[in-house]
Formats: structure tokens, sequence, C-alpha cells
């Protein structure tokens, strides 16, 4: 089985260092992007397996990021997880109508973040 | 905490709950204990179970018990056993029964996720369900009662639909929703209790408990199970639970790690 990619999208540094040592954990490899439009200009030329998404971010928002890359040549494939501290039921009932295929909310952990994975099917 | 008091917690815990209190747990006790000395009222850890050794209160003994439990649980712990219930063992018991009414026994579910699970799995399929939940803990009992979840607890097995289809923001936290919280009915029990006319239920989820049993308590807590199931019922244990050696009333299911069904010659016992 070939390796499967993650792509961490946080503006934070640090959310992304402690989500990147519990998902290369589960076995995935791992790139960063730090908010939404970097992340669409990677997954135009490289769609992830699963993508893992904050909300509120500079230059390009989470929300806005899904839309674009669902509509991208293959960009319903990726699992999108987003990972935010938006915790209102509308908000994350928006988030699943954009295209999330699951949401994590901030603070979370390694045991979560497998939990979440597996509900996808990603592991 | 002296060695001596360690052996005597070791031996409340085996008599009274028939839980195995291993020799590495003593820093564990130690951790534990530390919030219920100071609930009750005591300085140190070793002042309350010096105070127990003299004068053995009940109440005070259960809460030590209590606090010694192994609380862990998850909503859908493992996944696979709850896919199972949901999709084999539900339809197919529902349907020979009067009314399709199935009768679900959690035993050991100490905060609720198990029968919560439980519970959104038949209320989504529509089947008519009654799910009793039993702990030994009156602590976990009461607050699975709540059907209150930290956000870590609700995230921890909980596909987000779910939450977000059973559960509502409450203070920071997660509670189930009325039609929810109302299809389980919570008790204290203890499985090592004698009952003698039992309720008699189609499936039981006894999961994750008999791994911290007593080794001579094991038999007397899988009798109770086996004369409180049907004779064709199911029993759900943790997927890397055996009975081997224990009994010889139930078999495992086939290629449905965890599942165990009552063999004949526990229903020409019953008979």
């Amino acid at each position: 089985m070939t390796v499967r990619s993650c792509l961490i999208v946080d503006d934070s540094r640090i959310i992304r260092k402690v989500a990147r040592r519990i998902v290369e954990g589960l076995g995935f490899e791992v790139d960063e992007a730090a908010d939404g439009a970097e992340a669409l200009l990677y997954c135009t030329s490289l769609l992830p397996d699963v993508v893992l998404l904050d909300w509120n971010m500079p230059v390009m928002d989470g929300l806005t990021f899904i839309r674009r890359l669902r509509e991208l040549p293959g960009g319903r494939a990726p699992k999108v997880l987003f990972c935010t501290i938006e915790t209102q039921p509308e908000r994350i009932a928006e988030a699943l109508a954009a295209g999330a295929d699951e949401y994590v909310m901030k603070p979370f952990d390694g045991e979560i973040l497998q939990a979440k994975l597996a509900e996808v099917g990603a592991i | 905490m002296t060695q001596d008091d360690f052996d005597r917690l070791q031996t409340l815990l085996a008599s009274r709950a028939g839980f195995r209190l291993t020799r590495d747990r003593i820093h564990l006790a130690e951790h534990r204990l530390g919030p219920v000395a100071r609930r009750e009222g005591f300085d140190t850890v070793e002042a309350l179970l010096g105070s127990l050794w003299v004068k053995p209160v009940a109440s005070l003994a259960w809460s030590v018990i209590e606090a010694m439990l192994n609380a862990e649980t998850w909503f859908r712990r493992d996944r696979a056993p709850f896919d199972t219930f949901a999709n084999e063992i539900l339809p197919a018991i529902g349907r020979v029964r009067p009314g399709g009414l199935v009768r679900i026994w959690s035993a050991g579910c100490s905060t609720g996720q198990e029968p919560y699970s439980l519970a959104m799995a038949a209320l989504d399929a529509r089947a008519n369900i009654e799910i009793l939940a039993t702990d030994l803990s009156q602590r976990a009992i009461d607050r699975a009662r709540t059907g209150v979840f930290t956000g870590f607890e609700i995230q921890r097995g909980l596909a987000v639909t779910s939450m977000l289809k059973w559960f509502e923001p409450v203070d920071e936290q997660w509670r189930a929703n009325l039609p929810l919280r109302e299809s389980v009915r919570f008790a204290r029990a203890n499985l090592l209790d004698d009952v003698s006319e039992p309720t008699r239920f189609d499936v039981i989820f006894c999961r994750h408990v008999l791994t911290d049993v007593e080794p001579a308590r094991r038999g007397q807590i899988i009798d109770g199970l086996e004369r409180r199931l049907v004779d064709d019922g199911v029993l759900f244990l943790g997927p890397d639970e055996r009975l081997d050696g224990d009994t010889v009333a139930f078999r495992p299911v086939n290629g449905r790690k965890g599942l165990f069904v009552k063999t004949p010659s526990a229903l020409s016992r019953a008979a």
C-alpha cells in the first residue's frame, strides 16, 4: 500500500507541529500550509488523501478553501477534517454543508484525531 | 501509602468489587485517592485509609472502591461491535420478538457512552428497545444519567453528524437530548450480587469489564451474565476478551470478535 498523505492547514505553527506529530505517528506523510490560499495552490498540483483544516486563517479561511477544493478536478476525493475552535452547532453544520467529512473541535488529542480519521475511513 | 495500605486496598477491591488491582497501580492509587481524601475531609490518603481500616464505614469504602475502578470508555468503542449490533443483531432479534421489542443490558456502562451509543443506533433504526445500563460506581451512574460530556469525551468515537443529531451544547459541554436520555435507564448494580429472579435480556454488552476482574471471581460473573441472557441472546465482550476455561456456557461466534452465544449445554442446563 502506498503511503497516505496529509496536508495540515493552520496559521499556527504550534498547532501544525502538534498535528504533524500525531498524524505522522499514524503513518501519514505530512505537508503543511499556513492558510487556505497556500493550501489551494498545493492542491492544484497534488491532491492529498486527507486535509486537516483550520477555520479562521489570514488570506483565505478554511470555509472558502474547502468550497474551492471541492470544485477542483478530483477535489471531492480528499477527506477533509475541520480542526477548529468553533463549537456552535450552526457553524459545524455550515462546515459539513461546505463539504467537510468530519469535524474536530479544539482542543483535541491523538485519540480523538485517530477516531475521527477512522470515522472517515482514512485509517 | 504504605505497602500494607496497598495490600489491604487490593483485598477490599477484590472482595467487594471482584476487581483486580495489580501491583503496578500503587502510584495510580495515590493519585486517584487524593481527591477522595479531600472530599471526605482527610488531610492525606494515609489518614483516609487508616480511618477506613479501623472503622470500615460502607459509604467511605465505596468511595475508595469507585475511585479505583477503570472508568475508561468511548462512544462506539472498537466500532465493529456497534455495527454488528445495529446491522445484524438488532434486526434479527427484533424480527422474532413480540412487538419487535429487544431488551438490552449494558453491564459496566461507566459514564454512559456505551448505552447511549446503542440507543443512538437503535433510535436511528426505529427499533423498539429497552436499555438498562448498570455500573458498580454510583458516581459514574450519576454522571451517565445527566448525559453531559466534555468536548474530549464527545469526540472519542462519535461522528460529528451523530453529535449534532443527538447532543446540544451546554456550558462548553454537550448534553444528550431528551429522546436519547429517555431511552436509557441507569441503575447502580454489582455484577457479583446474586439476583434471585433476574430480568432476562436479548443482548448483553459487558465489554472491557472481565479484563479487570479477579480471576477467582470471573466464573461467578460469567454465570450471572448467562442467567440474565435469553437462550437465543448474544453477549458482547471486548474484542480481545476470552472465556476459554471460564465457562462451557458460551461459545465465540466466528468472524465476530468479542461476540458470544450460548452453547447447547447451557440451554439444556437451563431447561
